[in-house]
């Protein structure tokens, strides 16, 4: 499928998976969200396969007594968009450094 | 199972089938790792949302609409009929929305209007018929003076003036005004000042300000118009401000100031109307609990004015309510009748439209069978038929904000002239956001129907015969005589409507007034005061009107009245006999109190029942003669001649009057009010020490061709005595009465209309089904014909089957009209909401049409010839 559109929460939630973060309400805390807003958010990558999903191993979930988790993991493509939106954050922090001081007053 | 579960299985219905079982499976799994805590459960709704309609594209749709546009271009004769069907349903709902919502649901034009309020009074032992009592100018100055309740008060009372400028003298309305007028308003002159303190005290500089419309038209919107002087009634006044453009309560073009001389304000007339603005914290409970206080104070201070016997006979009280309430108190009613009579029509209107989808499904049956083979699912079908419904309906709507553009305007050129203009009536927002909502809604309301008659369908069936007499089809017929059951139901409570609303306008068209209208026009006068300072130049005035109008070729008498009957004009006060006067503190009937020419009886064929009429000599100052009516003669001697009696108005001792003559009753405050006692004196009434004539007053012309032929001439015949004085509203007597019957026979009207569209749209529902019917068993009629079932059982069947969906229908109606028709009782006259005559008539005349609906397709049946139809298909 075709591009996925970046907004904040979609960068969000791939900067949380990159860190480490790959169940969906481990995500959600890690973004602070709430699960409405970062569900949505997950469908969405992963079908613009920025992300991957796949269920964890029965044995694991068995070994922790709990039923098993879908965990979400970054693509290729999901590497590259998270950088193209940590650089453009990047260039728009470094543009509004450079200009002029707000006046002076209550602005 | 733990409520975060449940709730994930109840959301799980959103998803899409082939995703929901890894759905809850992934839920359930992260819940379970939080300990099913709610807190993190209700995100899944939103999930599940997105994930029902993420094919939900754009693309998907304008596909829908694109194929929807396509089905019913296909059948351009189905897709017109049902949508001119729907259009005038959805313009006649727009119509009369764009009004109610003008009227009554949109707030006043001013700021803050919630805290505009009517500051008056009631009276309901006075029993006479208004809607409130207004104050007097010493009752102004203490309400003024005291209400704390109100962060300003203002009195008015509208009049007539003439301004003089370089071309035709021009009558205008004005509002005569206390200072605080635009205070309580809150709208401020957009040119120059308002009035401000002492401008209301006798001595004054006379000045005026005017409206937009006035100083657009008569001074070329120069804003150099600010304190030049202008001639109004024969008063010079300097112009100090323009109103902004819209600014206007009851139609007046400008407003000048009220002179009350606080020193002796007059306490003896209660004509001036009250309102305010409350204080900020002040509610109208709050502030009539204050002026009920004020009320007992004045009334106690007063004693001579208003004595405690009279206060508490009339029950005079406080009486204070939202300023909108009163505004639109006339036509609430019948607006939201109408607005119900036209909801009806929508939901005939759906009712058909849905009866000519569940046809046209029945035709496709074999087309959407073949879409199930080929693996579209139940929704899908569904979702087209809602898509081609929802398409029409929409389109529908369009054309019907077209049709109701014209509606409103032909609304208002119909509805009666009270109607309060300030308001602002019209297409906007709100009425476009209503018409998309009832063109979606009734898109709906259709389109359901077939959408589901879709669902139970043997496949198999439909594909083998075309879906002719299939077991679907069965599902389907109920489906169409529940609509015409209720199609015929609100047909019939429309129609009681309407045949209540039409009685109740023939009583009211039977009902003799007094005098007769015929040959009569009739146009007002208002003298200016500066200049006809002398009663006697006012007598010699009408005299030489008189005269010279009864002079023209083809008048027959000329008569002239302060005030014709039903023009609203309103002038009582209570009276008693001399000879038995009323005792202290107790109040005498309210007299209406004319002053009327001598030919004015004969002018309007007013029988004279005893004594004579009035004469000129009768105007001189001495001459005390007076006439009554029956009804008055009646009140005040019951068993003995009125004549050579006195009467007097209560309490002025020296003002005795001596009836001359009886004059037959007149019904002066509407067609469907009783009689009021009446008393008739000479123009130049008032004490004998001081002459008060009449300047404003009507004048009626009694001619043997047409009567409107008589106003050129008379206006020439004007203008050679006074040529600066305009002719004022010349109209014919008949349209007088006519227009104080408009709200009655403006919701006939309409009614009528309604009814006659819910008739004929209910009428061809039962044609329809029947000939549907009839279409479908042809081949089973050919088959029992042939074996020799004679053509009148075959009718009679048909008959029978009609009649009984009608007959459910009638008793429906009936039924609903028994509650419904009470709403109507208010707007009726001379006939009971739940009249049997009107009743059983509507119910006969809807048996007779649907028997006619049912014959034609019924006969065609019986006349088949049975060869033909088993040859055929």
């Amino acid at each position: 499928m075709g591009s996925v559109r970046m907004t904040q929460v979609t960068a969000l939630v791939l900067r949380a998976v990159s860190a480490g973060y790959h169940y969906g309400f481990d995500i959600m805390d890690a973004c602070g969200l709430p699960s409405g807003t970062v569900y949505p958010a997950l469908r969405r990558l992963e079908k613009g396969a920025l992300l991957r999903s796949r269920w964890e191993g029965e044995a694991e979930a068995h070994a922790d007594g709990r039923p098993r988790r879908r965990t979400y993991e970054l693509t290729a493509a999901g590497r590259e968009g998270l950088a193209e939106a940590e650089a453009k954050l990047a260039e728009m922090r470094r543009m509004l450094g450079e200009l002029p001081p707000a006046p002076t007053g209550d602005a | 199972m733990r409520p975060s579960s449940r709730w994930v299985r109840l959301t799980s219905v959103l998803v899409p089938t082939d995703l929901r079982a890894e759905w809850i499976e992934e839920w359930e799994a992260e819940l379970t790792a939080r300990g099913g805590s709610m807190t993190y459960a209700w995100g899944a709704i939103a999930d599940a949302w997105y994930l029902r309609t993420e094919g939900w594209t754009m693309d998907a749709m304008v596909r829908d609409v694109r194929t929807a546009v396509r089905g019913l271009a296909r059948n351009p004769f189905f897709t017109g009929l049902a949508g001119v069907t729907l259009a005038v349903g959805i313009a006649a709902n727009t119509a009369i929305f764009s009004v109610v919502d003008g009227v009554l649901i949109n707030p006043l034009p001013f700021p803050e209007p919630e805290r505009l309020v009517s500051y008056n009074h009631e009276a309901p032992g006075l029993g006479v018929n208004v809607p409130l009592i207004p104050h007097s100018q010493a009752m102004y100055l203490h309400y003024e003076a005291n209400a704390r309740e109100l962060e300003a008060f203002a009195v008015v009372s509208n009049s007539n003036v003439n301004l003089v400028t370089e071309g035709d003298p021009q009558q205008l309305s004005a509002a005569v005004v206390t200072r605080r007028y635009f205070d309580v308003l809150g709208v401020q002159p957009m040119l120059g000042r308002a009035f401000v303190e002492g401008e209301d005290r006798p001595g004054a500089e006379p000045v005026a300000i005017l409206g937009y419309g006035l100083w657009e038209q008569s001074f070329g919107a120069n804003p150099s118009v600010l304190g030049q002087l202008v001639e109004l009634d024969g008063t010079r006044r300097r112009v100090i401000g323009v109103m902004p453009e819209r600014f206007s309560v009851l139609n007046e073009e400008l407003w000048i100031p009220m002179t009350i001389d606080p020193e002796a304000p007059d306490g003896g007339s209660l004509g001036l109307i009250g309102f305010g603005r409350l204080a900020a914290g002040a509610t109208p409970e709050s502030a009539d609990v204050e002026m009920q206080e004020l009320l007992m104070r004045f009334a106690a201070e007063h004693a001579d004015e208003l004595p405690p016997g009279v206060m508490e006979q009339a029950g005079l009280a406080s009486d204070v309510k939202p300023l909108k309430e009163v505004v639109v108190e006339d036509v609430r009613q019948v607006l939201w009748v109408l607005l119900g009579t036209v909801g009806i029509v929508l939901l005939v209107a759906c009712a058909n439209v849905a009866n000519l989808f569940l046809v046209r499904a029945e035709a496709r049956q074999r087309e959407q069978a073949l879409r199930t083979a080929l693996g579209a699912g139940r929704l899908q079908i569904a979702r087209q038929y809602l898509a081609e419904s929802v398409t029409l309906a929409l389109g529908a709507g369009v054309l019907g904000l077209v049709l109701a553009e014209f509606g409103v305007r032909g609304l208002l050129a119909l509805a009666p002239a009270d109607l309060p203009q300030a308001l602002d009536i019209g297409i906007d927002g709100s009425v476009l956001l209503f018409a998309a909502a009832i063109s979606l809604a009734s898109g709906l309301v259709f389109g359901v129907v077939p959408a589901f008659g879709s669902r139970r369908r043997d496949l198999s069936n439909a594909l083998k015969d075309g879906g002719r007499a299939s077991t679907g089809g069965k599902d389907r017929m109920r489906a169409r005589s529940g609509l015409v059951v209720a199609q015929v139901a609100l047909a019939l409570v429309l129609l009681v409507g309407s045949g209540l609303m039409l009685r109740s306008f023939v009583a009211l068209k039977n009902v003799d007034p007094g005098f007769d209208t015929e040959g009569l026009v009739t146009f007002s006068l208002g003298l200016p005061s500066a200049e006809y300072q002398e009663p006697a130049s006012v007598l010699d005035f009408q005299r030489q009107l008189a005269d010279r109008l009864a002079a023209m070729p083809g008048v027959e008498a000329v008569g002239m009245i302060n005030g014709l009957p039903l023009s609203e004009a309103k002038s009582a006060g209570p009276m008693e006999p001399v000879e038995q006067p009323f005792p202290e503190g107790e109040l005498g009937p309210m007299i209406e109190r004319r002053r009327v020419s001598p030919d004015y009886f004969r002018t309007m064929s007013i029988r004279i029942v005893e004594g004579r009429a009035l004469e000129w000599t009768d105007q001189a100052d001495e001459a005390r003669s007076i006439v009554v009516s029956e009804t008055l003669a009646r009140t005040f001697w019951p068993d003995q001649s009125a004549l050579g009696k006195a009467i007097r108005s209560q309490g002025e001792e020296n003002d005795p009057w001596e009836v001359v003559g009886v004059a037959a009753d007149v019904r002066f405050d509407g067609v469907a009010q009783e009689p009021l006692p009446m008393a008739y004196q000479p123009v130049l009434g008032g004490n004998v020490a001081d002459p008060d004539p009449t300047r404003g007053f009507d004048v009626v012309v009694k001619v043997a061709g047409d009567p409107l032929a008589v106003i050129a001439p008379a206006r020439e015949e004007l203008r050679a005595i006074d040529g600066r004085l305009p002719m004022i509203t010349p109209r014919s007597v008949a349209s007088i009465v006519e227009d104080s019957m408009a709200a009655t026979s403006f919701t006939v009207v309409l009614l009528g209309i309604a009814a006659g569209v819910a008739l004929l749209l209910g009428t061809v529902g039962i044609y329809g089904v029947v000939a549907y019917v009839v279409s479908r068993r042809t081949q089973e009629i050919g088959v029992r014909m042939a074996l020799g079932a004679p053509a009148g059982v075959v009718l009679s069947g048909f008959l029978r089957q009609g009649l009984v969906l009608t007959g459910i229908g009638v008793a429906l109606g009936l039924l609903a009209s028994f509650g419904l028709s009470r709403v109507l009782a208010s707007l009726l006259y001379g006939v009971s909401a739940t009249d049997p005559v009107t009743f059983s008539a509507t119910a006969a005349l809807l048996v007779g049409v649907s028997l006619l609906a049912t014959w034609l397709p019924a006969r065609r049946a019986s006349r088949v010839d049975p060869v033909e139809a088993l040859r055929g298909d």
